[in-house]
């Protein structure tokens, strides 16, 4: 599988990073065999959070077989510099591991959180402390918020290393500063930050919980995901070819092993192709067939 | 609004900030937006159809989502402009040509080029004729014959890229470059509904006898096709060479 620099950080990421929130959803043994099937495909980066249910702890196991294979990011919610380090703390000890490679901070939204996490007491001096101290080795930052706000927190944080953001046709062929996750791809291109594209596989939100329950979804996905694969290969190539370091595999199992294959298979994808994709996306959601032309 | 990519593909390499532009075909106003988008100091956008005439009014008047006082929207011919002679720098014609029958590009090919500075550059979006497998293009023939047997010209001509380029060669105009905006042309289900539709009102004008049988083949066709992704959208760009 292909690999790319993530950012500075000196580690050679592959295309595909595996969204370990899919083992909450799997026994022990699907488990283990899921991580034997990604490392067996190339896959050397993973992510993983504690809001994740038990993934931590399914990961552990294999995580501790292959800890030099396996390019590990983690990440917290907590702001402030005690709950941050609570979180890092225990996020090591359910992994059973003495290090992790990324520590992110988990689903900025707020410019009220960025001032926290950035101020004294703060979740990033946790962070720092605990990167002196070799429990993590580099700073990330996470964000399905806007993309302004990513941009803000890339001016003010100047360690850090890594971003990840929801890249796919849809958001790409809006315009207007609210979807302009480009812009964060552009900068942190500019600023060498690694990137991590997250819903490339998204095909819309789920329809209401009165239409459709949250049990009697198909998919464990936060949205309805795109299921063939046709659809994941499109939507694959697209993520990968937008320039992101690593797209990252979606929530559910069931998904994985063609995502997998679609990267695997990547060879980069046309532009002219790009802009199909986009295009028919953007007939796809408009209600009315407004226009008969692109 | 959000400008589509065909358009800001088209023009991102083309001088248009700063430019007197003209739009012609002016649609629902794509491409109007994105001349607005890039810079253009001043854009006309031409249409014939007085409903596009509305939405391009909308769109970029005072309110509107693209609201611009950079924009006028003249409804008229293309084979009679409005406009004087060298006037505009940059010309767009995006999706123009393929619901222009054969007998009027000359009257068209020769009133842009009266408008035209005499370095001026045009702009030609269209879609090259579709491959002879491909579904939607039964779709269109169904379209082209209800619309040709009602109205007496076919709704869409699908004219490769090298017949405009000639098209144009013949008024002085000198091929700069080629572009693939789209390859493959996704067309969705709301087009083919939406292409279906045309057929189908062209159609009810027809005696029963014509005009139902072409009705049922853009039925089947519809659920037939559901979307087709196929064929290409080309941009081309030519310079009117300098007298
Ligand atoms: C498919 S639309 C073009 C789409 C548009 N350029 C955009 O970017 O959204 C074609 C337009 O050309 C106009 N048109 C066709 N023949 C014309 C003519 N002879 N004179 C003026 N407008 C014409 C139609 O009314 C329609 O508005």
């Amino acid at each position: 599988m292909e690999t790319r620099s993530l950012g500075d950080t000196g580690h050679e990421s592959s295309v595909l990073t595996f969204g370990a929130i899919a083992l909450n959803w799997l026994e022990q043994d699907g488990a283990d065999q899921m991580v034997e099937l990604l490392l067996d495909r190339g896959v050397n980066h993973f992510d993983v959070a504690p809001t994740y249910g038990d993934a931590e702890l399914k990961l552990g196991p294999k995580l501790r077989q292959h800890r030099e294979d396996i390019f590990l990011g983690c990440k917290t919610q907590a702001r402030d510099y005690d709950g941050a380090r609570r979180k890092l703390e225990r996020s090591l000890d359910r992994l059973g591991v003495e290090t992790i490679d990324l520590y992110q901070v988990h689903g900025l939204e707020y410019d009220e959180e960025l001032d926290t996490i950035t101020g004294e007491d703060g979740a990033l001096e946790a962070f720092r402390d605990a990167r002196d101290e070799g429990l993590i080795d580099h700073i990330g930052l996470t964000s399905h918020g806007n993309p302004q706000l990513i941009l803000d927190a890339m001016n003010r944080i100047d360690d850090l290393e890594t971003v990840m953001f929801p890249l796919n046709p849809v958001v790409v062929g809006k315009d207007g500063e609210d979807h302009d996750y480009e812009a964060v791809l552009e900068r942190a291109d500019e600023q060498n930050v690694g990137t991590l594209g997250i819903k490339a596989f998204a095909e819309g939100p789920w329809p209401p919980t009165d239409e459709l329950p949250e049990a009697d979804r198909p998919y464990a996905n936060w949205y309805e995901p795109v299921d063939t694969p046709a659809e994941i290969e499109e939507r694959f190539d697209f993520a990968a070819a937008q320039g992101l370091t690593s797209v990252v595999s979606p929530g559910d199992p069931k998904l994985v092993a063609m995502v997998l294959d679609a990267a695997r298979r990547y060879d980069g994808m046309d532009e002219s192709a790009q802009r199909s994709l986009v295009e028919r996306l953007r007939h796809d959601e408009s209600p009315v067939p407004e226009q008969l032309h692109h | 609004m959000d400008v589509p990519e065909t358009v800001t593909t088209a023009l991102e390499d083309r001088p248009v900030a700063g430019a007197t532009c003209l739009e012609a075909g002016a649609g629902v106003g794509n491409t109007t937006a994105g001349l607005l988008d890039a810079g253009a100091r001043r854009v006309y956008a031409v249409t014939n159809d007085a409903d596009h005439a509305r939405t391009v009014r909308e769109r970029v008047g005072p309110g509107g989502p693209d609201e611009s006082d950079r924009a006028a929207l003249l409804e008229a011919d293309l084979r009679d402009l409005p406009l004087a002679d060298d006037s505009v720098d940059v010309i767009t014609a995006h999706g123009l040509f393929n619901v222009l029958p054969p007998e009027s590009l000359d009257a068209v090919a020769s009133e842009l080029t009266r408008v035209a500075e005499s370095d001026c550059h045009l702009v030609v979006d269209d879609y090259a004729p579709l491959p002879d497998d491909a579904e939607m293009r039964d779709l269109f023939s169904v379209e082209d014959a209800a619309t040709e047997l009602a109205d007496g010209r076919p709704a869409l001509t699908f004219y490769p890229p090298a017949a405009l380029r000639r098209l144009f060669a013949g008024y002085g105009w000198v091929f700069d470059r080629r572009r693939t905006l789209l390859d493959p042309v996704p067309w969705t289900e709301s087009h083919v509904e939406a292409h279906a539709e045309v057929a189908r009102s062209a159609a009810e004008r027809l005696p029963d006898e014509l005009g139902g049988p072409l009705c049922e083949e853009a039925d089947r066709l519809v659920e037939s096709i559901g979307e087709e992704s196929v064929g290409e959208m080309y941009s081309v760009a030519m310079r009117l060479a300098e007298e």
